[in-house]
């Protein structure tokens, strides 16, 4: 006698269960298909969102004009300070002269109107670069911090401040892909276990007859339990499926409409972990509606 | 009337039930005041008309019910008391054969009587051998791959009692086995439980086919409205 020889009556019952009702388990895989395609499709665009913001955030560089009037070593000093600032990869600093050249660089033909000024106006300044994982908003609020108040710095520049805007709008959608998908995984979740009521109640001849020859509450529950599982996993693979056919026959045709969205950065697909969580999350929907189910019956009887 | 219920002394007997009564309804007894007691190897038939509770007695065995009064002890264990997680274990033990058959309609004859090994957790090998010698014994061994709705009636109760012989229990209940099989296939039905009974199974038998009981002399425990009227010893069989 073993337990592995009750598991593979187990997967043989659950065989024979889809088998037997074919159109119960067809509802319940499109049912687990549907919603996760819809939440795959968030988190696609979620993505993308975020690799866009990835992209924008390398070009962050942080400006700190200073006060008129330092000596270069005073300068120097200042950017020396700056650069141990936390968060900090790299300082350089730009002094009024050399901001002047590159503005009369940028204007090309026009930066003859240029030669009339008296005075040269641009300050000097230090171009600070963040480390990576620091080039966001919560990384500019440490920096802004860390410099308030520091003296010689006049006024600090970011000149990406629609990066915020953006990233809220990643957040918003990223809330709005959760909150979809709370509420969908929990109607799939009643839908798929009605469904697999709907199995239970067909075959209760069957299980009142496994019953009497003597198998235990786990034995009886156990097909349906795989039953769910695997309609899980062929629900999750389903929505992989039609993802990808989605990204990679229909994504190319929409990507004027969603150019305000994506930008023309080249799109990307889930990644192995993404795509896998989401066949996971399908066998979690499959395993729990079947639990829910049992748990059900179980009270009504 | 003789007898109207033996002393329960035996310690070796696999059943029994003291002083047991069942009611579904205030006031309306199904089984009254019921004490008797079923040993290794015994045959007993279990008679009376119908409603007299021959069914009750039978679920209470196999702890399908539980008694409203009195105790059970099967296997040596107190079925009014048992725990639900204790009633599968012992019900492997009990092989219980039903007048209608309860076989599963959608798998083949071989993985109905399978089925009883599935749940002890016996390996596939040592399974098709134990199915294929008890579909044999049964003379069903040619019609392993068929449906039991494609069995005559006669078959079907004859794959019924693979299934309840399979696990070698030791205790057969059968209730009513051959009401609706014609003279010959009831016979034959018969000869495999009393089989059963010659290697040592507890067999107990439900029916009210009194020709039947006259044809193989064994103890007879005879119902009325729920109550013990007779509780007789082995006689001579007449064949």
């Amino acid at each position: 006698m073993s337990g592995v020889a009750q598991v593979q009556a187990a997967f043989r019952a659950a065989f024979h269960g889809i088998r037997s009702s074919p159109v119960t388990s067809i509802v319940a895989i499109a049912t687990i298909g549907l919603c996760l395609l819809l939440v795959g499709a968030f988190v696609l665009l979620v993505n993308n969102m975020e690799q866009l913001l990835d992209g924008f955030g390398e070009d962050i560089r942080v400006s700190a004009y200073l006060e008129a009037g330092l000596a270069p070593e005073e300068q120097a000093d200042l950017a020396a300070r700056v650069e141990t600032a936390p968060g900090v990869e790299a300082v350089a600093l730009v002094t009024s002269a050399q901001a002047l050249e590159r503005f009369r660089a940028a204007q090309g033909e026009r930066a003859a109107l240029l030669d009339g000024l008296d005075e040269n106006p641009l300050p000097a300044s230090l171009e600070i670069a963040l480390v990576p994982d620091q080039r966001n908003q919560e990384g500019l609020a440490v920096l802004r911090e860390a410099l308030d108040g520091l003296p010689g710095i006049s006024e600090l520049g970011y000149g990406a401040e629609w990066i915020e805007g953006y990233e809220q709008a990643v957040g918003l959608i990223r809330g709005v892909g959760i909150s979809i998908g709370g509420v969908l995984g929990l109607a799939t979740l009643l839908i798929v276990a009605n469904t697999i009521r709907l199995s239970i109640y067909t075959r209760r001849d069957e299980i009142e007859i496994v019953q009497l020859v003597g198998g235990s509450p786990a034995f009886v529950s156990a097909p349906f339990l795989i039953e769910g599982l695997a309609q899980g996993i062929a629900g999750g693979g389903a929505a992989l499926a039609l993802l990808y056919g989605f990204y990679r026959v229909m994504l190319p045709g929409l990507r004027d409409g969603l150019e305000l969205l994506l930008g023309y950065a080249d799109p990307i697909f889930l990644s192995a972990g993404g795509a896998g969580w989401l066949v996971v999350a399908g066998a979690a929907l499959g395993f729990l509606g079947s639990g829910v189910a049992l748990l059900q019956d179980g009270a009504r009887r | 009337m003789p007898g109207a219920a033996r002393p329960v002394v035996s310690a070796g007997a696999l059943v029994r039930l003291f002083h047991v009564s069942k009611s579904y309804l205030a006031g309306s007894w199904a089984l009254r005041d019921v004490s008797l007691e079923l040993e290794k190897g015994e045959f007993v038939f279990l008679t009376g008309p119908s409603g007299a509770g021959k069914t009750t007695l039978m679920r209470l065995i196999f702890a399908a019910e539980q008694p409203s009064e009195g105790q059970i002890l099967v296997l040596g264990r107190n079925v009014s008391r048992v725990r639900p997680a204790a009633v599968a274990p012992l019900r492997r033990r009990i092989g219980v054969v039903f007048q209608d058959f309860k076989l599963l309609s959608r798998r083949t004859v071989e993985e109905n009587v399978g089925v009883a090994l599935d749940v002890v957790g016996v390996s596939e090998r040592d399974k098709r051998a134990r199915v294929f010698a008890m579909l044999k014994r049964v003379g069903l061994q040619h019609r392993r791959y068929h449906h039991p709705l494609s069995l005559s009636g006669g078959e079907q109760q004859r794959l019924a009692i693979a299934r309840a012989l399979v696990n070698d229990p030791e205790i057969l209940l059968a209730d009513e086995p051959t009401g609706n099989l014609d003279p010959e296939l009831t016979l034959e039905i018969m000869d495999l439980i009393a089989d059963a009974a010659s290697r040592g199974t507890a067999v107990f038998v439900a029916t009210h086919d009194y020709s039947l009981v006259e044809r193989y002399g064994r103890r007879i425990v005879r119902l009325e409205d729920g109550e013990i009227v007779q509780d007789a010893p082995v006689r001579g069989a007449i064949r």
